[in-house]
């Protein structure tokens, strides 16, 4: 029976569950229409001519209506989800004009107005909000109502299509659930989008009775056209309690800072024309002003304006004589010259975004869309989403009082930041006004940040436009820190079985001043490692990791036995570096400890004939890399190495067994924008076995691995973040004519 | 009756099949009957209507009959907001211009103090009419004295009252339309984008320099504590956040006894500092876990954190919600170690640029208010945010973040590849015609400028040069050495004194060294400085150490803007001293590139043998006097201006890669570096 009870599950997990319990329920109709025709088949015959006609017919009609069943009984059972979904399908699609009707007695409660003092910690209920794993509020939507009042009169139109985008919006996103008692969020189906579309006490009465209403807590309204004549208010009228307002031209009067959302008004000829992108520089029009239904007193002051400056501004208004059939709000003129509208926009740099009756415009999507600087004239008005868009970055705000000054005041700001200006316009367009859907989510984004600030997403997200956010890098090690020499350095040895070469690094790495503790990662599973007593005995804290398994990567794990933020690599048979060498390589790190430190170099070069990355480790006058055989890093790069290191690259090091080195670079490089520094001269890094092998063949053959790791790499990366420099480190005193006894490092270089 | 066994089988048979039929079409016809339940997951959601299509939009085209101009009124008409109660009209010009109030009685040290430092900064102006911002000191609230109202009050307009510590004393006067900059003021009282929130400082509070953040590496100890919690009588003990579900609430702890406890006079040392009590103690607390490094939890604060209008906190800080101190603590420990590593660092950047010293905040308090007046050339967010910090980052230089040395990395750009080269020509006065020709050799070169300060007259010409040369009249000051040229065009800047002498090979080299390192100087000569026991003050060594911590002027890379820091930032006081003591001004370069890298300079090679025969140092042979005599003092001097030693060494050298390798010469780029 495990197929009746279990469609839900089935539908749930369609890849995990469905397949196998769909293969029983087969199993067990073809079962039963079987048994049913054997018996029927083999026993029947001999059985139903002995019966009288009557009867055998009786039987027959019987048995077929039971076999018929049967057969549409498993029919049914085999497609239990597309009967089920055409049913859902009946469901949803419905009319807006067949919603349930509710009637408000005209004496049913109203809330209290807005209250001025609100904060999230005072009107806001965050205990809804307490169960969620995953840092994400989650939003109910209450059921389309058409409220009546006692007449039976509509208290507003049903639902205008821009809440109905809304709605669908918040219903389609991670935020949405459709259980009430699980809800942090509530958002009436209600729409008081405009303000004028509806009537306000009932509108309010019709709040008050929703089920989980509760003086408005948690409740989220949206409007974008608040207030109305004669003195249009800049929040919605609608009494309204606690409930949040998300608003789209609010004063700073009436903008509760923090609790309420100020939203951009829609433009919806954001949808109905494609104004492409048009590159920042300069434009015809230095000023222009499109609105129409300005203030008299405002239109004058920019007519003056134009004629001051001339070709450079252009002042628009209604055309007044357009032939029939033209849409109006299409076009704007000036004196007899028509233009089209939106795009005349893109034609200027800077366009006025005056306020009218109300504060907030939707020419400033208009504005934002064409990739025009907008210059904001309207005294005391919140900026949409300006609680997280930095609008400096993308707009002029000038006091209405100082209009008369406007050019002046644009003319100061230079060429370069107008440009910064007008690609940062067009961007908050495309992510935050472009859709009635953009607009839903940043509101929900911006309360979802004050519920969890901790996982709250951060300035640089909000603002850069995603050609900034490519090209910029984050240095993780960005305060400039010289650390403490005291603190000193763990040196990681990774070892396999060569024993007697390990323990002479293990000799010449302890005579290091600064070596603070050493680390063998024993990298054999096969082989223990040397008895204790058989180790060289050294005066700091000796540690041996044992690994799981015989990869490479075990030399960048982040151990817990590193208590020292430097972190020296060292292979088992670099017994050629002296301890000043090491000593001064730590005290370089100290200066520079966001970067590789090391000490034989290399160079990747750009392969012009075969159009790719070639490794190079001859003699040359640049390095982009040092060998990890013998460096110093920040332990936090070995936090980053094993759990953040993009695409496959780890997997495929340990597979090759090869260029941990080389990922190690491309990872430090990647994150900190910044080149390695390679300390002291070259010497000679030989292993002492290789010697044995052609060293020739084996040197090609190294060389061609090599260059494909980094081929591999900068593909993984999409990009090349090696830095190429033309210097390395030496003591200040390196080969200068200075009694060598009196030098810091004076055993540097030495073969 | 064998029909009759039959027919029961039969029945037995058909009873069985109706059985099975019930069975399996029963709940499938339930399924049908009964609406389907929401199941989470697969919720329906909102409902796709069939007449979406046709609905009306919430806006009519031409619906609007924007007809009313007059401005929204404050509601109640008290409350300001900067559009109407500031007049940014005074400001014009030259910017913010302070004008303070004189003391009217006797005045504490602390007083006298930051009077002094206003006085002293770039902000200030002694004519009431011609500033644009009065400035009202409200300090000495602890001796029980309150300001009278002063006489241009003018109902407060383009007045601001500074309250470093919260004055309990009664409002004598209406503050009118006069902004607040106040120590944590409550979320209540605050205007946002009118008021200035400010930290809420010690009594001690040191007036200048100040102590460093305490954060000695990037990353927090293992084993270091995650949580510190405040104790009642100042310290700070840490919490063990591992037995206890809310180490923070003593009345969910079960056994007090077994928790750690630690007695802590002093600072938190521990990943997190939560704090959760009300100002002013929550707002001390606040600070002194900056400074530690510790990041702040907050909980709820009804308070306005410092200079919110500008710091961006949620790069420093952690706010959360009081009521949800279970989520805080599991988000505390699930947080990245890359978050914690940017918090953590973040703290100690905050700390340094803006709350460290007295003198800092009050800085950093008009510097908000200028930004208010500059409009679109205020400083940008990311100068606010990222080190050096607004303080040091003058918006008056470019409004362009890549012109700065500092930002090269977030914007993802690169410094110019070529340079400007400033040949200073003081007595005796020779045309330093082979250095010029040494200089104009360097691909990188872009233009020479010779700024002629001595008593003789120009020379008439110049030797021919692809290069263009500018030649600047000065006016015999030092100082004018690091005036910001408008002729200079480009990034870096080769600084040189006519005496100086370089191959092309050098200057080649450390100008490649230069565009890795575009915020530091990049130098030849060195110098350091160091610790005298015996005299108990700061000393000055121009011997060949194994560390330095200077580089000379007279040859040195460095970038255009701190032309511009030098002359607008550096107090009056440091830069007379520098014009009297020439000398000094090398020290005082140095100085201010350190205050504001927290780096040393670097050093690149110079050829031995001109090293020793002609030293670029002023010191060498030559008509000047001997400079080392002075410099000790100065340094010294230039310290106790600063307000701390922001001098760091280093002791290294960059060289070519193949610098004196055993290697082919012909194979290396700066083959006359290697001359012995």
């Amino acid at each position: 029976m495990s197929c009746a009870s279990g469609p839900g599950g089935g539908l749930r997990h369609p890849l995990r569950c469905r397949e196998p319990w769909d293969e029983e329920c087969e199993k067990e109709a073809v079962c039963v229409i079987m048994c049913a025709s054997v018996k029927y088949n083999i026993r029947g015959p001999a059985l139903i001519p002995r019966m009288k006609t009557k009867h055998r017919i009786y039987y027959i009609t019987l048995f077929s209506i039971v076999l018929l069943g049967l057969i549409a009984t498993g029919m049914f059972q085999f497609w239990p989800h597309s009967i089920e979904s055409s049913n859902d399908w009946n469901v949803e699609k419905r009319s807006v004009r067949d919603v349930p009707v509710v009637r408000l007695p005209a004496d049913s409660p109203i809330p209290e107005r807005g209250d001025l003092t609100c904060r999230m910690h005072t009107c806001f209920d965050v205990y809804r909000c307490g169960f969620n794993p995953k840092n994400k509020i989650k939003v109910y939507i209450y059921a389309l109502k058409k409220y009546v009042d006692d007449f039976g009169v509509p208290v507003s139109n049903t639902i205008s299509r821009e809440y109905n985008e809304l709605l669908t919006a918040i219903s389609d996103s991670d935020y949405y659930t459709d259980d009430i008692n699980r809800a942090c969020l509530f958002v009436p189906s209600i729409d008081v989008l405009n303000q004028n579309t509806l009537r306000i006490k009932e509108t309010a009465q019709a709040l008050a009775q929703l089920s989980r209403w509760d003086r408005g807590t948690n409740h989220l309204l949206f409007n974008m056209l608040p207030g109305g004549p004669p003195d249009y208010n800049t929040a919605l009228d609608v009494p309204r309690d606690r409930a949040l307002l998300a608003g789209g031209g609010f004063s700073t009067w009436t903008y509760r800072q923090g609790y309420d959302v100020s939203i951009p008004v829609y433009s919806p000829l954001s949808a109905e024309v494609d104004l492409p992108e048009k590159g920042p520089g300069p434009r015809r029009y230095f000023l222009i002003s499109s609105q129409v239904g300005l203030h008299p007193e405002y239109r004058e002051d920019l007519e003056a304006l134009q004629v001051k400056h001339g070709e450079s501004v252009l002042v628009l208004d209604k055309c007044t004589n357009l032939s029939e059939g033209v849409l109006s709000i299409r076009k704007r003129c000036h004196k007899h010259q028509v233009f089209d509208y939106p795009q005349v926009l893109q034609e200027a740099t800077f366009c006025v975004v005056l306020r009218g009756a109300r504060l907030g415009q939707a020419i400033l999507s208009d504005v934002l869309q064409a990739g025009c600087v907008p210059v904001v004239i309207a005294d005391s008005y919140i900026l949409p989403f300006s609680e997280v868009l930095d609008w400096k970055r993308a707009s002029v705000v000038v006091p209405e009082e100082k209009m008369s000054d406007v050019y002046s005041i644009l003319q100061s700001i230079p060429q370069r930041q107008i440009e910064e200006m007008q690609r940062q316009a067009r961007w908050f367009w495309e992510a935050y006004f472009q859709s009635i859907k953009a607009i839903a989510l940043a509101t929900l984004q911006i309360i979802n940040d004050r519920i969890y600030p901790y996982a709250a997403i951060s300035y640089e997200e909000w603002n850069d436009p995603p050609a900034v956010k490519w090209g910029s890098v984050s240095n993780p090690l960005f305060l400039p820190l010289i650390p403490p020499q005291s603190q000193g350095f763990t040196a990681i040895v990774l070892t396999y079985d060569r024993v007697e070469s390990l323990f002479r690094v293990i000799t010449e790495v302890s005579k290091v001043p600064s070596l603070s503790k050493l680390l063998v990662v024993w990298n054999n599973q096969n082989k223990n490692p040397p008895e204790d007593s058989l180790w060289p005995k050294i005066r700091v804290p000796l540690k041996v990791v044992r690994t799981a398994e015989n990869k490479l990567s075990n030399r960048f794990f982040p151990y817990d036995e590193i208590e020292t933020e430097a972190v020296l690599a060292i292979d088992d048979d670099i017994i050629m570096l002296t301890s000043d060498e090491l000593q001064f390589g730590y005290e370089v790190w100290r200066e520079f400890p966001d970067r590789l430190v090391g000490y034989p170099g290399r160079l990747h070069l750009w392969d012009h004939e075969m159009n790719k990355w070639k490794y190079e480790s001859e003699w040359t006058n640049e390095v982009s890399m040092v060998l990890t055989g013998a460096a110093f890093y920040h332990k936090y790069f070995n936090y980053l190495y094993t759990y953040k290191m993009p695409g496959d690259i780890k997997n495929w090091v340990d597979a090759h067994m090869n260029c941990e080195d080389i990922a190690m670079n491309f990872l430090v490089a990647n994150v900190t924008g910044k080149a390695v520094i390679k300390v002291t001269p070259r010497k000679k890094f030989k292993c002492p076995e290789c010697t044995a092998i052609d060293g020739l063949s084996l040197d090609q053959t190294h060389m061609v691995e090599r260059s494909e790791c980094i081929n591999k790499f900068a593909s993984v990366f999409g990009t090349m973040p090696l830095k190429v420099v033309e210097h390395r480190a030496d003591p200040v005193l390196y080969k200068d004519d200075f009694p060598e006894k009196l030098k810091s490092f004076p055993n540097i270089g030495s073969l | 009756m064998q029909s009759w066994r039959r027919r029961k089988s039969l029945w037995l048979a058909l009873s069985a099949s109706w059985l099975l039929l019930v069975l399996l079409g029963g709940f499938s016809l339930l399924r049908l009957a009964l609406p389907p339940r929401p199941r989470p997951g697969a919720s329906q959601g909102w409902p796709r209507w069939l007449d979406a299509e046709l609905l009306q939009s919430f806006s009519q085209a031409g619906e609007l009959p924007e007809d009313a101009a007059s401005p929204p009124q404050a509601p109640h008409g008290g409350s300001c907001n900067w559009g109407a109660c500031f007049d940014t009209s005074k400001c014009r010009g030259d910017g913010l211009k302070v004008f303070v109030y004189p003391p009217s009685g006797p005045i504490s040290e602390t007083h006298h103090r930051i009077l002094a430092s206003i006085e002293g900064s770039r902000f200030h102006t002694f004519s009431p009419a011609g500033a644009c911002l009065l400035l009202l000191l409200s300090l000495d609230a602890q001796t029980g004295e309150c300001s009278s109202m002063p006489l241009q009050w003018n109902r407060g307009r383009n007045h601001l009252v500074l309250r470093l510590h919260p004055a309990p004393c009664p409002k004598t006067f209406q503050l009118g339309q006069a902004m607040v900059a106040e120590a944590s003021p409550t979320v209540d009282s605050f205007r946002p984008g009118f008021d200035v929130a400010l930290p809420f400082l010690p009594e001690a509070h040191p007036l200048r320099g100040g102590a460093p953040g305490q954060l000695q590496q990037h990353s927090p100890q293992p084993g270091i504590a995650l949580l510190a919690l405040e104790e009642e009588r100042g310290g700070w003990r840490t919490a063990d956040t591992g037995s206890s579900a809310c180490p923070w609430d003593a009345r969910c702890e079960q056994d007090p006894g077994s928790r750690q406890t630690q007695r802590r006079e002093t600072l938190p040392n521990a990943t997190f500092c939560l704090i959760s009590g009300h100002r002013p103690e929550a707002a001390l607390r606040f600070l002194q876990a900056l400074q530690a490094g510790c990041i702040p939890v907050l909980l709820s604060p009804r308070w306005e954190l410092p200079f919110s209008e500008v710091i961006d906190w949620t790069k420093a800080a952690i706010v959360a919600d009081e009521r949800l101190p279970l989520q805080v603590l599991a988000a505390l420990q699930e947080m990245s170690p890359a978050r914690v590593l940017a918090l953590r660092q973040q703290t100690q950047f905050l700390w340094d640029a803006y709350f460290s010293s007295v003198e800092k905040v009050i800085h950093t308090t008009l510097e908000v208010i200028q930004d208010r007046i500059f409009g679109t050339s205020a400083h940008s967010s990311l100068l606010w945010n990222s080190p050096p910090g607004a303080l040091l980052a003058l918006s008056t230089f470019s409004t362009s973040p890549q012109d700065f040395p500092f930002y090269h990395l977030q914007q993802g750009s690169r410094p110019e590849g070529r340079f400007s080269a400033l040949i200073w020509v003081g007595p005796p006065g020779q045309p330093p015609l082979k250095l010029i020709q040494a200089v104009a050799g360097s691909q990188h070169c872009a233009q020479i400028l010779v700024l002629w300060s001595n008593e003789r007259p120009l020379p008439s010409s110049w030797p021919e040069t692809a290069m263009p040369l500018t030649v600047i009249d000065g006016h015999g000051k030092v100082s004018d050495r690091f005036f910001p040229y408008s002729t200079i065009r480009t990034d870096a800047i080769l600084s040189l004194d006519a005496r100086s002498s370089l191959s092309t090979s050098e200057v080649d080299f450390a100008f490649v060294v230069w565009q890795s390192f575009p915020e530091r100087m990049v130098g030849f000569l060195t110098s350091s400085h160091f610790w005298d026991e015996a005299h108990g003050g700061w000393g000055y060594t121009a011997e060949r150490t194994n560390e330095f911590s200077m580089v000379l002027t007279t040859a040195a890379f460095y970038h255009r803007y701190y032309h511009t820091l030098f002359t607008h930032s550096l107090p009056k006081v440091l830069r007379t001293l520098a014009d009297e003591a020439p000398t000094c001004v090398d020290v005082l370069m140095n100085f201010l590139v350190a205050a504001v890298t927290k780096l040393p300079p670097i050093k690149v090679p110079y050829s031995k043998q001109r090293q020793e025969a002609a030293p670029l140092a002023s010191g060498g042979p030559g008509p000047r006097p001997k400079p080392q005599a002075p410099a000790p003092n100065c340094v010294n001097q230039i310290a106790a201006g600063f307000g701390h030693m922001p001098l760091l060494s280093s002791r290294l050298r960059l060289d070519p890669v193949l610098f004196k390798d055993p290697v082919s010469v012909q194979r290396k780029k700066y083959r006359s570096l290697e001359k012995p």
